[in-house]
């Protein structure tokens, strides 16, 4: 052991090696980063071709209920009600909105039922600045809009950089959400608190996942392992 | 011990290089061309803050690939060494500190990652065991690398050794 030790104290004079590894390993490091962060920036603005022919619908006026786990409600007081749980970043989500999602729009904007939309937050930081952002285009009555948009543009992977306020204000910008206040509520994160309130309430409604759906209040248990449109409008059919 | 130690040194080393090096090198391989699932993976331990977990997450692999090539063609093996252990132990602490808050993911080693559902814990549980062996033993290595920088087949040699022959 001494004679190493004694060995490379010798070869510690060769100070030039070790510098210029340090610098090739810098270089390395700093040069893939770099072609990572400038490819991931050009994948974010591709997928935002998929919005480009996007078609917005009328504004539909939504209110937070507190006391529902502080959900954004459309056509409070109709005779049946659907709670829907979702995290943006979910990728089943995704699934259930593509097979669903059309239909309950309709249901919305022919005021058929009283939809609750759950926006919550349990994938990370991302879905936080997402969730907030929801409820920002909630109050200006273009949720239905900006939440398909969201599901237009989302990930592959929860947490890779792309939920951003900057991003979300240029999603909003495709529906028609391009008021200042819009701006600052996605940037400031105005929405924290029902953010954080509709995370909590999960909890107390016993939802663990998501989606999930309740049909006037009652879990809807899905047989088919997929989500399928017959199935989902039926059951709120008979409910 | 010493004497044994004596004996195989440089071929402990060898494989303690080939080791270290090879596992770094195929994590960084498998991760640098997936820079969002990296990225993904390294905001999943939410101990950095999502922007700069992103940066890692794209640095990361690169670090990984250079210090692996080092360590298996023998360059600099000791700075190399140390930079893979010091690595290898904040992946320790990082896997203790999720495990400790009770957070559920795939640690993302060799790709993937992200979080895992809750059903699965008791497997994640184990996952996180083995890692933190996995990468101690790694870390190990490194050391005695510290240590036993010059062994067979390195491209550098001491300086010392090559004036006594």
């Amino acid at each position: 052991m001494a004679k190493q030790v004694k060995a490379t104290k010798a070869s510690g004079g060769d100070n030039f090696t070790r510098w210029l590894v340090i610098g090739m390993v810098t270089l390395v490091v700093a040069t893939g980063a770099i072609f990572s962060v400038v490819g991931q920036k050009t994948k974010a603005n591709e997928s935002f071709a998929a919005l480009n022919n996007f078609k917005v619908g009328a504004p539909v006026s939504a209110s937070v209920d507190v006391a529902n786990g502080s959900g954004i409600t459309i056509n409070t007081g109709a005779a049946k009600t659907i709670d829907l749980w979702e995290d943006p970043q979910c990728p089943i989500c995704n699934t259930f909105e593509g097979a669903n999602g059309a239909y309950i729009d309709d249901l919305v904007r022919t005021k058929k039922a009283n939809v609750v939309y759950h926006v919550l937050s349990f994938l990370g930081n991302e879905s936080v600045t997402a969730a907030n952002a929801a409820y920002c285009a909630a109050d200006e009555g273009h949720y239905l809009d900006f939440h398909k948009a969201m599901y237009m543009v989302q990930p592959a992977l929860e947490n890779s950089g792309f939920y951003t306020p900057k991003n979300l204000v240029k999603i909003g910008g495709y529906v028609g959400l391009t008021s200042n206040k819009f701006v600052d509520c996605v940037t400031k994160g105005s929405k924290l608190d029902q953010v954080k309130a509709a995370y909590d309430s999960m909890a107390k409604y016993n939802v663990k996942g998501t989606p999930t759906v309740f049909f006037n209040g009652k879990l809807w248990e899905r047989k088919n392992s997929g989500f399928v449109l017959d199935e989902f409008s039926a059951a709120f059919e008979a409910s | 011990m010493r004497k044994f130690n004596n004996r195989f040194q440089p071929v402990i080393t060898l494989v303690s290089r080939l080791l270290l090096g090879g596992v770094l090198l195929v994590a960084g391989g498998l991760k640098a061309f997936k820079p969002d699932e990296s990225a993904g993976a390294v905001a999943a331990y939410k101990i950095l803050p999502t922007n700069i977990a992103h940066l890692m997450g794209y640095a990361l692999p690169w670090l990984e690939i250079a210090i692996g090539v080092l360590l298996i063609i023998g360059l600099s093996a000791r700075l190399a060494a140390v930079i893979g252990a010091a690595v290898m132990l904040i992946f320790v602490a990082a896997i203790i500190s999720v495990w400790v808050r009770g957070i559920l993911i795939d640690c993302g080693c060799f790709g993937g990652g992200g979080a895992v559902d809750p059903s699965k814990a008791a497997q994640v549980h184990r996952a996180y065991l083995l890692e933190i062996m996995r990468d101690l033993g790694l870390a190990m290595t490194g050391i005695y690398l510290y240590f036993f920088p010059y062994g067979l087949l390195s491209v550098e040699k001491p300086l010392q050794k090559i004036e006594e022959q």
